[in-house]
């Protein structure tokens, strides 16, 4: 294969990659059917798509939740499993998955305590994460004590924290109210360009994901299938009032008008 | 109405509510009894006699007053509830966390642990008492097993409640089973161990007492079960009645004050999202 500039830029590619079920009936069920995409560097990628499209089971085969029954992911060059071990992944899921007993900073610098960090260097790296996401102030708060975008953006801080260079993202604002998810997605942004990071966003919110990305890939249901990719060439950095412009509605519609058999 | 509605809403106010109904209750069936029989404290006394019994001065075995009898038998058997009560806590904790790192050991050990808390103590008390050779040891063995059973089932059920979600997230970091262990599923549990640490606690109690009148020596059961006999007055069956109801509730109350301690956040109020 000759090594364009374009090649040496995939951070993670799908070949063929398919997820079949075993039905409690015996029959087979086709969660997923022969993805084929590549994802360059620091790309903005929405998975984006109804219930039972295969989003999140895509999402899962990436970060080796999920073994694929056919085809190939390759992350880096290496297998997802290879991925992981290394850490090259952070995870934001859609609760925030904090946990209950440890203050915010705490949580951030769990991480850290598994790969065994100095606990000067994991508060540095925290209290510099938690800075990332505006949230300096809480370092010593409870979760309970946050607001449920408060509580995702430490899930996103605790998810850099090990600066991988991947950010899957499970419909992390699917749970929060239109006024915070609209100013998280501006913090999202933010976040991304401040580190780079390849973000793969899972949602089933079209305008979000056309604000959001770089590529919309759309998956349609029954089975599970990427029906088109779309380019979202909106001019970046993106601010609020972007929505209100043609172009995004005709992207919008564009995306809409894109899902198969839904 | 603003302090009326701060009445209703305090904790107090209900504790006094329910302990005034407790002695009203008590004293309108002490004065039926009181009404019909000859000795009414063999059935009911009025809580005046009970107090009088507790406060008097009279030496009811020649050295010491019905009070000072009760304290010096209350020490021997709550030492051994509080004895049982640690060792049952540790084994119940240690099975729940093999029972959760292995399904196996679950299926297979789990119907065990239920027929052990379906046969009477009454019943169990003989058998281990014949294994043990000793009846402190067999006391604080039963004790044991009582507590054993509740913290067991809670924080196994506690291992089984974490969330999907926190294991993905362990595994996203390639934790270690121990580290999964350490930094999620046993903290996580926390809550569900007390839960069985409350439950247990004045059973360990009641259970020690019970056992007691299995056979004679330094209890409250035994002197229980003499003052039932006749052996001495009838009113210090009542103070130790009323005595182990007290530690009973303090038990559970002080366990809830050191999960408190241990568990800040959990007092903490849950914002809106």
């Amino acid at each position: 294969m000759l090594e364009t500039t374009e090649n040496r830029n995939v951070e993670i590619m799908l070949d063929n990659v398919g997820m079949t079920y075993d039905a409690a009936d015996g029959k087979k069920v086709q969660a997923l059917t022969s993805v084929t995409m590549d994802i360059h560097k620091g790309e903005f990628i929405s998975l984006l798509g109804p219930s039972g499209c295969g989003k999140t089971t895509l999402l899962r085969i990436i970060a080796d939740l999920l073994q694929p029954t056919s085809g190939k992911v390759l992350i880096g060059g290496e297998t997802p499993r290879e991925a992981r071990l290394k850490r090259r992944y952070g995870m934001v899921f859609q609760s925030a998955t904090l946990y209950d007993w440890r203050t915010v900073i705490k949580n951030i610098e769990l991480p850290l305590e598994i790969t065994h960090e100095s606990k000067s260097e994991r508060r540095e790296r925290a209290i510099k994460m938690l800075d990332l996401v505006g949230l300096s102030e809480f370092a010593n708060h409870y979760p309970r004590q946050l607001s449920g975008g408060m509580q995702q953006r430490v899930g996103i801080a605790r998810a850099l924290v090990l600066q991988p260079e991947i950010l899957l993202m499970d419909e992390p604002f699917s749970a929060l109210d239109e006024f915070t998810r609209e100013k998280l997605h501006i913090d999202l942004l933010k976040i991304w360009r401040k580190t780079n990071k390849t973000i793969i966003f899972v949602t089933h919110n079209i305008s979000e994901s056309v604000f959001l990305s770089d590529k919309v890939c759309v998956l349609s249901p029954h089975p599970g299938r990427l029906s088109a990719v779309i380019d979202i060439d909106l001019p970046r950095p993106r601010s609020m009032e972007i929505r209100d412009t043609p172009e995004f509605t005709a992207l919008v519609s564009k995306v809409r008008n894109s899902f198969e058999g839904v | 109405m603003k302090l009326v509605r701060k009445i209703t809403n305090s904790k107090l106010f209900f504790t006094f509510i329910w302990i005034a109904a407790l002695i009203i209750v008590w004293e309108i069936f002490a004065y039926q009894v009181e009404q019909t029989k000859r000795t009414p404290e063999n059935v009911l006394p009025h809580l005046s006699g009970v107090v009088d019994s507790i406060t008097s001065d009279k030496k009811i075995n020649g050295s010491q007053t019905a009070f000072q009898m009760v304290m010096e038998n209350a020490g021997a058997t709550l030492s051994r509830a509080a004895i049982g009560y640690v060792i049952g806590i540790a084994l119940g904790f240690i099975l729940a966390l093999i029972m959760s790192l292995s399904g196996i050991v679950e299926k297979v050990v789990f119907p065990y642990l239920m027929l052990i808390q379906i046969i009477p103590i009454l019943g169990m008390a003989p058998i281990i008492n014949a294994i043990t050779k000793d009846i402190a040891v067999s006391r604080i063995v039963i004790a044991a097993i009582l507590t054993f059973y509740p913290v067991a089932a809670n924080t196994l059920a506690g291992f089984k409640a974490v969330r999907r979600e926190s294991h993905e997230l362990m595994y996203s970091y390639s934790a270690s089973k121990f580290q999964l262990y350490t930094k999620m599923m046993i903290p996580s549990c926390i809550p569900y161990f007390f839960t069985g640490l409350k439950i247990s606690a004045p059973m360990a109690i009641t259970a020690s007492i019970l056992v007691d009148t299995l056979q004679g020596g330094l209890g409250l059961g035994c002197l229980l079960s003499q003052s039932l006999k006749g052996a001495m007055t009838r009113y210090v069956f009542w103070d130790i009645v009323f005595f182990s109801a007290i530690i009973g509730i303090l038990s559970f109350y002080f366990i809830g004050i050191i999960e408190k301690l241990l568990c800040p956040y959990k007092k903490l109020e849950q914002k809106g999202r």
